[in-house]
């Protein structure tokens, strides 16, 4: 064994530590897209969260009426961007820029929560499937491989007619046709986990099934569930844009990205400013959810494939 | 592979039921549509009730499905002219067949011409990036496949005709053809006009949506060539293609190359499926009048027979898509075998 001065035994002492998570996170830092995505989603958080404060006392509901006008103003609608309205104003009247950051925090809900609830859902079904094989793994993956096969976006638009649009069912129907993803992923990490010999060792000692899944199981799955939430929230963010887009999503008053487009596509002559924004905020928030995940792919596990 | 292929062709029969069965009760839950048909002033009830009779719509649900479903496979293996997949509540007169075969062509040159166009693309990048990995050029490539796949398709059409249709004037922004054509120096209606004429007039209008529908498949098919490409570059045998002193380009080309454009190959069974999705909102943002539309137009408005027709097709995509990209890949590299 080595022998350490007292000078080196410090060194080692003071020498930070490296652990799985310390790991991850200097391997995230290196990464400029990745970083660069994370940037991007903090700026929208951000905004959302801070949207009270950063519309300047405007509020996405409120109308302009015409007494409140300025000289040199015309009509309360269709304004283009100026000192007061720093987006304009929409065809009612309202403020685009505090509609635009209200209606972020209702698309990020709607991504962030129908993500969650995918994701709890296919890993659930996929840990189960996969732990248990056999006939139940098979009938469970067959159903999986049926709802993968279906039309999704024709079968949404259908869904959100019947249940007539609103935060909660959006979130429902887009979870009912987003678990399958997740589900196989699950599943195929558990098939091959589940013949180690750790797994072994814990059936040996009489734990439970369930103890087995939740406890030995679901953290090594975590990695792939991560980078596949992080994906999952910018798909799921187009997904209620363009069932907005085909009139279907969050009814008015409520502003979310996708319905402020829908609206303003009948402006494109007059107001082609209204269509500009609440676009750009969708691609500026998917691509940082896109570039952050990737970031986070390399660093979890440069193998790993998505 | 005989018996590979008679076991998936098998296990194909039971999903098509399991998802005829899901999309006919989803469908079902917008109501009865021959009780909108009965609100048709144009239609007599009488009508309605003979036709209400003859696909057993006055029985409990599981009775109409079946109907429904030996209708389908009726007409769909012993074709007449009466009993294409069913009749239109939006287009009375005609039947679900019918105004597929008329809206058919226009989608699938448009999506033909996407996949084209975006493997055209995509390829060729996504072997520079993986043979320059994290280099400059890979993450401007990265960068824009990205773009591509982070774009609201129907944003990015919108901002297409704003910025190419209306500001520039540079292409039309819908329809599908012109109606007039310059001929032999005077203009002659579009369907007198020379061939190539034609042609290039009907290329002009669909290059802004081929472009939207491209944008989003860019993106993934570079991503996967250049995983493909970097995963082969690796490999021993172009380690030792190079140490027998193989120029370079010999090298990329006949060793990696080749066998890094397999797994594209199956890609393309893979997109299939995608082609009545994404040409929904392309077509919607362009006003063409194809299948996309008529899917949208189907569903919305309880067109059961006819929308029935389109998602079972779209569905039948997906399952022979998936079969056809295993087939393409034994082929393509022999050393898969499939028992």
């Amino acid at each position: 064994m080595k022998e350490y001065t007292a000078n080196e035994e410090l060194k080692l002492r003071e020498a930070p530590t490296e652990t799985y998570v310390s790991n991850i996170l200097r391997r995230l830092r290196r990464n400029r897209m990745g970083m660069l995505g994370l940037a991007m989603v903090f700026v929208v958080l951000v905004a959302v969260i801070f949207a009270g404060p950063l519309s300047f006392g405007k509020s996405p509901y409120a109308m302009l009426s015409p007494a409140d006008l300025k000289p040199g103003q015309t009509t309360p609608e269709f304004m283009t961007p100026n000192r007061d309205h720093i987006l304009g104003t929409d065809e009612l009247g309202r403020d685009a820029w505090s509609r635009l950051l209200y209606g972020g925090r209702v698309s990020l809900l709607i991504g962030v929560v129908a993500s969650l609830t995918s994701i709890f859902l296919g890993t659930f079904v996929g840990l189960v499937s996969g732990f248990y094989g056999g006939w139940f793994d098979n009938l469970i993956m067959r159903f999986t491989d049926t709802m993968m096969s279906i039309p999704t976006l024709p079968l949404m638009v259908v869904l959100a007619a019947v249940l007539k649009g609103g935060v909660l069912n959006l979130i429902l129907i887009l979870v009912v046709f987003g678990w399958m993803g997740d589900a196989r992923l699950v599943r195929g990490v558990t098939l091959s986990l589940r013949e180690q010999e750790y797994i072994e060792a814990a059936r040996a000692v009489g734990a439970s099934p369930w103890r087995i899944m939740f406890r030995h199981l679901l953290p090594n799955t975590a990695a792939p569930i991560i980078v596949s939430f992080s994906m999952s929230i910018s798909s799921l963010i187009i997904y209620e844009a363009s069932l907005s887009y085909l009139g279907l999503g969050i009814p008015q008053p409520t502003p979310s990205w996708g319905n402020m487009l829908y609206n303003a596509q009948n402006y494109i002559f007059s107001a082609p400013q209204l269509v500009w924004f609440p676009g750009l905020a969708i691609f500026f928030t998917s691509l940082g959810f896109n570039f952050f995940g990737d970031g986070l792919r390399d660093a979890l596990d440069p193998k790993l494939k998505l | 592979m005989r018996n590979f292929l008679v076991r998936r062709l098998l296990l194909i029969v039971p999903m098509i039921v399991a998802i005829s069965l899901i999309i006919f009760i989803l469908l079902t839950l917008q109501g009865d549509p021959f009780h909108q048909l009965l609100m048709n002033p144009h239609v007599r009830p009488e009508d309605v009730q003979i036709l209400m009779h003859n696909w057993n719509w006055d029985k409990p649900l599981p009775i109409r499905y079946f109907n429904w479903l030996k209708e389908f496979v009726v007409s769909t293996f012993a074709p007449r002219a009466g009993n294409g997949w069913g009749f239109s509540l939006l287009a009375p007169g005609t039947n679900a067949r019918a105004l597929i075969l008329q809206k058919l062509p226009l989608t699938l040159a448009l999506s033909g011409g996407s996949i084209l166009l975006s493997i055209i693309i995509a390829v060729p990048i996504g072997i520079f990036s993986a043979l320059h990995q994290y280099g400059f050029g890979d993450n401007v490539g990265t960068f824009f496949a990205f773009f591509g796949m982070s774009m609201p398709s129907f944003w990015f059409g919108i901002m297409l005709i704003i910025i190419f249709g209306l500001k520039l004037h540079w292409f039309p922004i819908s329809g599908m053809h012109s109606d007039m054509l310059p001929a032999g120096g005077q203009l002659v209606d579009f369907y007198a006009a020379p061939w190539l004429a034609r042609l290039v007039n009907r290329a002009w209008y669909m290059a802004l949506p081929v472009s939207v529908l491209s944008l989003l498949g860019v993106g993934g098919w570079m991503r996967y060539t250049r995983s493909s490409m970097l995963e082969v570059v690796r490999q021993d045998y172009v380690r030792t293609a190079r140490a027998k002193g193989a120029p370079e380009s010999v090298v990329i080309r006949k060793h990696a190359l080749r066998n890094a454009l397999i797994p594209i190959i199956t890609l393309v069974g893979l997109t299939l499926p995608g082609i009545v999705g994404g040409a929904m909102i392309t077509e919607q943002v362009f006003a063409l009048d194809g299948m996309g539309r008529l899917t949208l137009q189907a569903v919305l408005g309880n067109d059961m027979f006819v929308a029935m027709a389109i998602l079972m097709i779209d569905s039948l995509l997906v399952l022979f898509g998936s079969l056809l990209a295993d087939i393409l890949y034994a082929v393509a590299d022999p050393r898969v075998r499939y028992s």
